[in-house]
C-alpha cells in the first residue's frame, strides 16, 4: 500500500480554526439558557466544616441556587476501588462536612451570570471547627510507605548484589535530588458546561483527554446508564495530564445542572488550577551510582520518595526508567509515599519518566566528571543493548544515531571537559546533555469509517486533541488507508457517540488510534477492492486483490496501470451509496516478544550570570528516534514542545504551599513561572528516522512526552559546566545559585 | 448568535438570527417517534438555539424547543404531483412505503449551511441521531471537505429562504423591558467591535473579555486567568493591542475594537494568521488568537528589529505548549510581508 | 468576586466629576491593577471614576518639556512615555526601568499615576482567604513574616509587614528626583489647589499602619510627575534581576545615574526596587560614590553600604547580594554609557 500522506508535513487540519477563533472550546459551546456556577474552596486544609450561612448569598440577584454538604443531593455511586482510579474521593463532593486538602470545594454557587455567581461566592459565611494544622510537605525522615505497584511496573526491583558491587567499586556518586511541586497550567482552565435531557440522560461538554473517562465516572457517581451519557470535546486548550481524569468540578457542574433545572456552566479559575485538578508530586530521588575507573557501571540505585494525598494514592515512578536504560548487573530500585494534607497528585507530562531522568541523568553526570569521560562516552560505555529489566530485546533502540546525530547538530565535539572553562563577558557559558526515553504504549482503541459514493470519506473515532495534532494525522492515515486524496476524508472525534478509544495520554494516541483508523480504511478498502474485482464492467475485473492499489481515489493495477477505475465510478456501478466498516484495534502482536521505547538525545548551552543568578538557556538540540513519523511538522512542534516543558521544570516551575496552612501562595500565572517567549531559545529537533515493525500497525512510538525526558537535566548539567555548581533542587533559581559555594 | 443574546431594541423589527434544522422525512404525519425522542431532540435544540422545521410529501412541522411543535400550513405538491418542490431542490427523493429520515440540513444563523444529509437508499437513521451529528457539526467551524461551495451556498439560500417562509419560524427576542422597570446597575452600552455595532445592556462590572464570549458569543478571544497574567485575552482597542480581561466593557465603549474574528477568517486568513498555520506556531489553540493579536499589535508598534525583540515583546503571551519557536518564526514571516521589510532574523538569545 | 459598584464615565476635569473625597469612589485609569484587585476580592469600591477619556484633553495624557526637564501628565501611558524620545535621550533610566516591567499590552494600558499607586503583589494581601494582612485587615498579623518570604522586603519593614513595592518606573523616578503634583482641596473655603510632593516622601513605609501607603488621602489625586532637569541623568542605567526572563517581577533591581567630572563622580544616584516596601533610595550608596573613581571596588563598596541595614527574612537572604549585584552591575552600565 503506498503510504502518501502520512510522515508529510502537512499543516494541522484545525489550523485555520484555531488562528481565526473558530475553534470552539468547552467552557464556549453556545448553549441556550446556561447558568453560570462558581466553586467555594475551603480556607483550611484539615478540618471539618461547621456551618454556613447561605443567607446573604441565596438573596444576591440573580442566584439561582446554592448547594453545600448540607443540601447536596446525595451521589448514588461511592467512591470506587480500582487499581486505575487515581482521582475517587475527589469525586465525592459535597457529601460531608470532612475538609481534606485546602481549597477543596465546600459549595457552589448558581446564577444567572458568571459577575453574579462569582460575587455571591463571596458573600458565603463559611465557619470550620476541630482545623487541625496539617502537613504539607516532607522529607527523607517523613514515615512512608510502599505502594502496591508503581503505575504499570512493581513497586522496587532489585537484581544481581549491588550492595556487593558497590562496596567494591573504585567510584561512587551518591547524590539526592528534588523536584518540587508542579501544575500542569494548560491555557484554558478547566470547563464543563452539563445539559439534562430528561431524569436520567445528561451530555456533558467537557475539556477533557478522556471523553469515556468522564462518561463512566459520571455515570457511576450519578447512578445513570452510560449510553445516556454523552461527553463531547472537540477542541481542548492543552492538558498535559491534569486532564486525564474527570474532577470535581465536573461531578459540581452536572450537579447543578439538575438542580436548576437549566444548564449548567462550569469554569474552574486560575488559582482553583492549583488544588482542584491535579499536580506532579514533590518528588525527593537518591541515586547511588557505582563505577569502575572506565565509567562502566557496575551498580545502579535509585531511591524516589514522593507525596500523595491522604484520601487516595498517586505514585510518580521516577525509578522505573533506571531499571533499564544503562546496562548493569546490579541494580536497585524503590517508591515509597508519604502522606500529607494536600489534594491527591496526577499525570504530569512523563510522570516517572520526566522527574526520574532529571535525578539519574544528573547522577551520570555527576560520574562523568568523577570519571574523567566525556557525558556523551560515558553513556555509550553503558549502552544497553537489551532491556535487561523485562529480559527482552528492543523491538528497535536508534539512541547511538540520536547521540551521535544530536551531538553533531549541537557542535559538541568541541566541548571542553573542564567547567568554568567558557567565559562571555559577565557569565558564563556551558554545555550539558542527557538521555531522553518514553514507553511505546498502545491500548486498545476502535474506529468507524465510511467511504461515500462521491468519494469522499468520514472516519470517526472517540479520540481527543489536546494540541497533539489527532485530526490531522488521523486524516492522514485514514487517506493512506483508504487511497484517497486528503481533502476528501474528514475525521472526527471527541464524542462519545463514536468508537470508544483509550484516554490521550502516555503517549499513545497515535499508536492505539491509529492503528484503528488504519484497520478500519484498510477494511473498507477490501471491500472496495472486492467490488471492483468482481464487476464485469470494471478495467480491473479479475484481477487479485494484492494487485491492486488505490492511490488518491483512483484504484490501479500494480503491475498493469493502465487498468484503473476511479472510486466513484466503482461505487456507481455497484449502486452502493456508502461502503463502512469499524474496526476494534487491539495491542499488537507483534509487540510481545519486545521492550518498546523511544529514545533521544538532549544538548544544552545555557550562559549563567553569576552575580545575578540568572541562568538563560541559548539554544537547545534535541535528537529523537520514535518510529515512523506520522507528520513532520506536528512531530516537531510535539518534541519541542515537551523540550520548553524542560526549561520550566529546570529553571522555573515551584509550587509554593504555606507550610502553616497548607494553602496554595503561588497561586496565579504571575506567581508560577512557566518559560515566556524571552526564556526560549531557537531549538532545533532532529528527527532520527527509524523505522519499528513490531511497535503497532502504523509503526509510530508516540511523541507527546519524550521531550521534557532529559531536559531539565541537561540543563542542570550544562550550568554546572558553566559555574562548577551542582544545583539538585530544581527550579535553579537566583538564589540556588548565589548561595551554593563553587 | 442565539435568540435572547441581544438586547435589541427594535425587536420587532430585527430578526433574530438562530439556527434552522430542516428534516426530510419519506412519509408520514408524525417527525418523533416518542416523547422520549422529543424531549432529547428539545434539549438539542435547545443546546443549539435552533428550531426544527420538519417536513414530509404531506405535512409541515414546526417545533420551537421551548414550545409544542406546530403543525403549519404543508408546502404545496410538485405540479406533477410530486413531493413538493423542495425535496427536488434539496436532492431528497421520498419513496412511498419508505417513512423516516431522508435528509437533514442545518443552517447556522448567519445563513451558512453547516450539516447537509441526503440518506442512502438503505440508510436508516433516527431523527434523533441526525440532529445530534448535526449538533455537533455546528460545534466545528465548517465542512471539512469543503465540497462545492457555490452549490452549498445555493442550498443554504434555499432553506434560508424556506425557513423565512414559514412565518415567525424562530423565536423573538424577548421584549426589553423598560427603562424603569430596569435594575439600576445596568447600563446601556454600544461596543465596535470589527466594525459592527453591538448594543448590550450589561453590569458595569462586566469584563470586555466576559462581554465578548457571554454576551456576543464571540469566543475567539480566550480567558486564561482573567488577571492580566497570561495575554490569552489580548484585542486590539484602537489599535492598541491590550489585555480584555481587564478592561471593563464599559470603558471600551466609543472604542474601535478589534477581536480575532476581525482580523480574518478561514476562507479568508490576515497574513499573521497565514504565517500561523504555515509555520505551525500553534498546538493546543488556546493561547493563539491572543498570540496573533498580540503580533499584529506588535509589528504595528514598529519596535522589533530581531528575533530576540520579537521573543521580548511577546512575553505578555503565554504558550503552554511552547510553540514559542515557531511563533517567532510565524512572525518574522508576517511582519516582512505586512510592512514590506524584513527583520534582521538573527538567531539565538544573547 | 467584583462587588457590584456604579460606574461614571468622567468627560472633563471639572471638580464635580473628579470626586474622590465620596467615600467608596475610586478612580479608574489603566484598570491594570485596580481591576485586578477588585476581581480579587482585595478592594471594593463602590463607585469607579472612569478617567481614562481625560488623557486626551489638556495636560492629562501629554509629555512636555520644562527647561530642560520633563513633565509627565497622570495618564500617559507607560509605554508611549517609554519610547517617548526626550526620555530615551536624557532619561533612559526611566525609559528602561518601563521597558523592563509588565508586558507590552500592560504598558499600553497603564498610566503613569496608576504606576505610581499601584499596590503590593503580596501573594497573601492579594488572596482574601488568608485571614491574617496587616495591610488588608489592620491587626491581623502578617503572615508573610514567618511564612513564605522570598518575594519580600530586606529593607523598610517592619513586624507588621514586609511587601515589596513592585514598580519598576517609580524605582527611576526616586533616581531622578521626581516631584508628584497632586490637586485636592487644601484649607478651609478654599477651591482645588495643587501640592508638590517629592517622590521620596510620596510612598510610606509600613511601619505599624501598612494599610496606610502614599501620602495622599481621599479627595487628592495626582495630576502630572515632573522630572526636574537633571542633566547627568542621560549617564543612567536599570538593571533588574527576576526569576525568568520576561514578565516577572523584580527579585532586586537597581536604578542609578552617574555625574562623570574630570575622570571622578561628582553626583550620583541609586535607587533600588523589588527589595524595598517602597521604592527606596540609598543615600548611603551615593555617599558612598560621591568624589571618587568610578572603578569596580568603589561600586562594590557602594552596594555594601546600600544594603547595610538589610534585614532579610530566612527565605530572602539571598536578596542582599543579588541586590549588591543589581547596583554595581548597574554603575557599571551607566559608567560605560555614552
Amino acid at each position: 500500500m503506498s503510504r502518501a500522506y502520512t510522515s508529510l508535513g502537512v499543516d494541522r487540519i484545525d489550523a485555520r480554526y484555531k488562528v481565526t477563533g473558530k475553534a470552539v472550546y468547552a467552557a464556549e459551546v453556545a448553549v441556550a439558557n446556561v447558568a453560570h456556577a462558581v466553586i467555594v474552596g475551603s480556607t483550611v486544609a484539615r478540618g471539618r466544616v461547621k456551618d454556613i450561612d447561605v443567607r446573604a448569598a441565596q438573596r444576591a440577584p440573580g442566584v439561582l441556587a446554592v448547594l453545600t454538604h448540607q443540601n447536596a443531593p446525595r451521589l448514588p455511586g461511592g467512591a470506587e476501588r480500582n487499581k486505575n482510579d487515581r482521582v475517587d474521593r475527589t469525586l465525592q463532593v459535597l457529601q460531608d462536612d470532612q475538609v481534606v486538602y485546602d481549597d477543596q470545594p465546600v459549595a457552589l454557587v448558581v446564577a444567572d451570570t458568571l459577575d453574579r455567581a462569582r460575587f455571591a461566592a463571596r458573600l458565603l459565611d463559611v465557619r470550620y471547627e476541630r482545623v487541625e494544622t496539617p502537613t504539607v510537605t516532607f522529607d527523607l525522615r517523613s514515615p512512608n510507605y510502599a505502594p502496591p505497584r508503581a503505575v504499570r511496573d512493581t513497586t522496587d526491583s532489585n537484581h544481581g548484589d549491588v550492595a556487593r558491587a558497590r562496596g567494591s567499586a573504585p567510584v561512587v556518586v551518591d547524590a539526592t535530588y528534588t523536584i518540587p511541586t508542579e501544575n500542569h497550567n494548560p491555557m484554558e482552565m478547566h470547563g464543563t458546561i452539563a445539559v439534562w435531557h430528561s431524569s436520567d440522560a445528561v451530555t456533558v461538554y467537557d475539556s477533557t483527554q478522556g471523553i469515556f473517562g468522564v462518561r463512566k465516572k459520571i455515570a457511576h457517581v450519578f447512578g445513570l446508564n452510560a449510553k445516556n451519557v454523552r461527553v463531547l470535546s472537540l477542541y481542548v486548550g492543552g492538558g498535559f495530564g491534569c486532564k486525564g481524569t474527570p474532577w470535581s468540578h465536573v461531578v459540581l457542574s452536572v450537579m447543578a445542572a439538575r438542580a436548576v433545572g437549566r444548564a449548567v456552566k462550569l469554569a474552574v479559575t486560575r488559582q482553583q488550577m492549583f488544588s482542584l485538578v491535579g499536580h506532579r508530586p514533590h518528588i525527593i530521588q537518591r541515586v547511588q551510582l557505582a563505577a569502575g575507573k572506565d565509567g562502566k557501571l557496575a551498580s545502579v540505585e535509585h531511591d524516589v520518595v514522593s507525596q500523595t494525598s491522604r484520601f487516595d494514592e498517586f505514585v510518580e515512578p521516577g525509578a522505573v526508567t533506571a531499571r533499564h536504560l544503562y546496562a548493569c548487573d546490579n541494580i536497585r530500585t524503590s517508591h515509597r509515599l508519604v502522606r500529607l494534607d494536600i489534594p491527591t497528585p496526577t499525570y504530569m507530562r512523563a510522570p516517572g519518566e520526566s522527574s526520574g531522568s532529571f535525578a539519574l541523568e544528573s547522577a551520570m553526570d555527576e560520574l562523568s566528571y568523577a570519571v574523567g569521560l566525556d557525558p556523551v562516552a560515558l553513556r555509550l560505555v553503558n549502552y544497553a543493548e537489551r532491556d535487561q529489566h523485562e529480559g527482552k530485546p528492543y523491538s528497535s533502540k536508534s539512541l547511538r544515531a540520536c547521540y551521535e546525530q544530536g551531538a553533531a547538530a549541537f557542535g559538541w565535539a568541541r566541548r571542553p571537559l573542564a567547567v568554568r572553562a567558557m567565559k562571555d563577558g559577565d557569565g558564563w557559558i556551558g554545555w550539558g546533555m542527557a538521555t531522553a526515553t518514553y514507553p511505546a504504549g498502545q491500548s486498545p482503541a476502535s474506529a468507524w469509517a465510511s467511504l461515500r459514493a462521491d468519494g469522499t470519506a468520514l472516519v470517526r473515532s472517540g479520540s481527543q486533541d489536546i494540541g497533539t495534532g489527532t485530526y490531522t494525522i488521523m486524516t492522514q492515515i485514514a487517506a493512506d488507508a483508504l487511497g484517497l486524496p486528503l481533502a476528501s476524508v474528514r475525521f472526527e472525534l471527541g464524542d462519545t457517540s463514536f468508537p470508544e478509544t483509550p484516554v490521550s495520554g502516555g503517549s499513545r494516541t497515535a499508536a492505539s488510534v491509529g492503528s484503528a483508523v488504519k484497520q478500519a480504511g484498510w477494511q473498507v478498502r477490501q471491500a472496495l477492492l472486492a467490488l471492483a474485482i468482481a464487476d464485469p464492467a470494471s478495467p480491473l475485473h479479475g484481477l487479485s486483490a494484492d494487485d491492486v492499489d488505490v492511490v488518491d481515489g483512483m484504484l490501479l493495477s500494480k503491475t498493469q496501470p493502465s487498468r484503473r477505475d476511479s472510486v466513484v465510478a466503482v461505487m456507481a456501478r455497484a449502486q452502493r451509496p456508502e461502503l463502512v466498516a469499524r474496526a476494534d484495534a487491539k495491542e499488537a502482536e507483534s509487540r510481545k516478544p519486545y521492550s518498546l521505547h523511544s529514545f533521544g538525545a538532549q544538548f544544552a548551552e545555557v550562559r549563567v550570570d553569576e552575580a545575578l543568578g540568572s541562568v538563560r538557556v541559548r539554544r537547545l538540540v534535541g535528537a529523537f528516534a520514535a518510529g515512523t513519523i506520522l507528520n513532520a511538522k506536528t512531530a516537531r512542534s510535539q518534541f519541542m514542545g515537551g523540550m520548553v516543558w524542560g526549561i520550566g521544570m529546570a529553571l522555573h516551575e515551584h509550587t509554593v504551599r504555606d507550610l502553616r496552612s497548607g494553602r496554595v501562595v503561588t497561586r496565579d500565572l504571575a506567581d508560577y513561572h512557566v518559560p515566556v517567549h524571552a526564556d526560549t531559545p531557537d531549538i532545533q529537533v532532529v528527527m532520527v528516522p527509524e523505522s519499528d515493525p513490531h511497535v503497532n500497525d502504523v509503526g509510530a512510538k508516540g511523541i507527546g512526552e519524550i521531550g521534557i525526558t532529559g531536559m531539565a537535566a541537561a540543563i542542570a548539567n550544562a550550568v554546572y559546566h558553566a559555574t562548577g555548581k551542582r544545583v539538585r533542587d530544581l527550579p535553579i533559581t537566583p538564589d540556588k545559585l548565589l548561595e551554593v559555594p563553587v | 448568535m442565539l435568540p435572547g443574546r441581544r438586547a435589541g431594541r427594535d425587536e420587532g423589527l430585527e430578526r433574530s438570527d438562530c439556527p434552522t434544522v430542516v428534516a426530510l422525512f419519506g412519509e408520514g404525519n408524525e417527525p418523533f417517534a416518542d416523547e422520549r425522542e422529543r424531549e432529547a431532540i428539545r434539549a438539542e435544540l435547545r443546546a443549539l438555539g435552533a428550531v426544527l422545521l420538519a417536513l414530509s410529501p404531506d405535512v409541515l412541522w414546526l417545533f420551537r424547543p421551548d414550545d409544542e411543535q406546530q403543525s403549519l400550513e404543508p408546502a404545496p405538491r410538485a405540479p406533477d404531483g410530486g413531493p413538493p418542490v423542495l425535496f427536488q431542490q434539496l436532492g431528497v427523493v421520498p419513496e412511498r412505503g419508505r417513512p423516516g429520515l431522508r435528509g437533514l440540513f442545518v443552517v447556522d444563523g448567519g445563513g451558512t449551511l453547516r450539516f447537509a444529509h441526503r440518506l442512502g437508499h438503505d440508510e436508516r437513521i433516527t431523527l434523533r441521531a441526525a440532529v445530534e451529528a448535526a449538533s455537533r457539526a455546528m460545534l466545528l467551524p465548517a465542512a471539512v471537505p469543503a465540497g462545492s461551495s457555490r452549490r452549498e451556498f445555493l442550498l443554504a439560500s434555499l432553506l434560508t429562504g424556506f425557513a423565512l417562509a414559514v412565518a415567525d419560524a424562530c423565536a423573538p427576542v424577548p421584549p426589553v423591558r423598560d427603562a424603569a422597570s430596569l435594575p439600576q446597575d445596568q447600563l446601556d452600552l454600544t461596543l465596535q467591535i470589527n466594525g459592527e455595532s453591538h448594543p448590550l445592556r450589561l453590569e458595569p462590572r462586566v469584563s470586555l473579555l466576559d462581554a465578548l464570549r457571554e454576551n456576543l458569543g464571540l469566543t475567539g478571544t480566550k480567558k486564561g486567568c482573567d488577571h492580566g497574567q497570561c495575554g490569552a485575552c489580548t484585542v486590539l482597542i484602537d489599535g492598541r493591542r491590550v489585555l480584555s480581561c481587564l478592561t471593563l466593557a464599559a470603558t471600551a465603549e466609543g472604542s474601535k475594537i478589534t477581536t480575532i474574528e476581525g482580523l480574518g477568517s478561514p476562507e479568508a486568513l490576515h497574513p499573521m494568521q497565514a504565517a500561523f498555520v504555515a509555520e505551525d506556531a500553534l498546538q493546543c489553540g488556546y493561547c493563539t488568537p491572543g498570540q496573533i493579536m498580540s503580533a499584529v499589535g506588535l509589528v504595528s508598534e514598529g519596535h522589533a528589529k530581531d528575533d530576540d525583540d520579537i521573543r521580548e515583546l511577546m512575553s505578555g503571551n503565554l504558550c503552554r505548549c511552547g510553540a514559542y519557536p515557531n511563533i517567532v518564526t510565524a512572525i518574522r514571516r508576517a511582519q516582512k510581508e505586512m510592512t514590506g521589510t524584513a527583520a534582521d532574523g538573527a538567531k539565538g538569545p544573547a | 468576586m467584583t462587588a457590584p459598584f456604579t460606574y461614571v464615565r468622567v468627560t472633563g476635569d471639572a471638580d464635580a466629576a473628579l470626586d474622590t473625597a465620596t467615600p467608596g469612589s475610586q478612580l479608574l485609569a489603566g484598570g491594570t491593577n485596580l481591576l485586578d484587585m477588585m476581581r480579587l476580592g482585595v478592594v471594593s469600591p463602590t463607585r469607579l471614576l472612569d478617567i481614562s477619556r481625560l488623557a486626551s484633553s489638556g495636560p492629562w495624557g501629554r509629555v512636555e518639556e520644562t527647561d530642560g526637564g520633563l513633565s509627565i501628565g497622570a495618564l500617559v501611558r507607560n509605554s508611549d512615555l517609554a519610547y517617548h524620545p526626550v526620555v530615551r535621550a536624557r532619561f533612559p533610566v526611566l525609559s528602561q526601568a518601563l521597558l523592563s516591567g509588565a508586558s507590552p499590552q500592560l504598558r499600553n494600558m497603564a498610566t503613569t499615576a496608576g504606576n505610581v499607586m499601584q499596590r503590593t503583589r503580596c501573594p497573601y494581601f492579594r488572596d482574601i482567604g488568608v485571614p491574617a494582612c496587616n495591610k488588608r485587615n489592620p491587626g491581623s498579623g502578617c503572615a508573610a513574616w514567618d511564612g513564605f518570604a522570598r518575594p519580600h522586603a530586606i529593607l523598610g519593614g517592619s513586624r507588621d509587614c514586609i511587601a515589596v513595592h513592585p514598580s519598576d518606573m517609580c524605582v527611576a523616578l526616586v533616581a531622578l528626583d521626581a516631584i508628584v503634583h497632586v490637586r485636592g482641596h487644601y484649607g478651609a473655603g478654599e477651591g482645588l489647589t495643587e501640592r508638590q510632593i517629592a517622590i521620596a516622601d510620596f510612598h510610606l513605609v509600613p511601619g505599624s499602619t501598612p494599610s496606610r501607603e502614599t501620602t495622599i488621602g481621599p479627595g487628592e489625586l495626582i495630576t502630572r510627575v515632573v522630572l526636574p532637569a537633571t542633566p547627568f541623568a542621560a549617564r543612567s542605567a536599570y538593571v533588574k534581576a527576576r526569576d525568568r526572563a520576561s514578565y516577572a517581577f523584580a527579585l532586586a533591581s537597581a536604578g542609578v545615574a552617574l555625574h562623570l567630572e574630570g575622570g571622578k563622580i561628582r553626583d550620583a544616584r541609586v535607587a533600588l526596587g523589588g527589595v524595598a516596601t517602597k521604592p527606596w533610595r540609598s543615600h548611603e550608596a551615593e555617599r558612598v560614590l560621591a568624589g571618587h573613581e568610578p572603578t569596580g571596588a568603589l561600586f562594590e563598596r557602594a552596594a555594601d553600604a546600600a544594603l547595610a541595614d538589610a534585614q532579610p527574612r530566612p527565605d530572602n537572604r539571598f536578596k542582599v547580594p543579588l541586590a549588591k549585584a543589581t547596583i554595581v552591575r548597574a554603575l557599571t552600565r551607566a559608567r560605560e554609557a555614552t
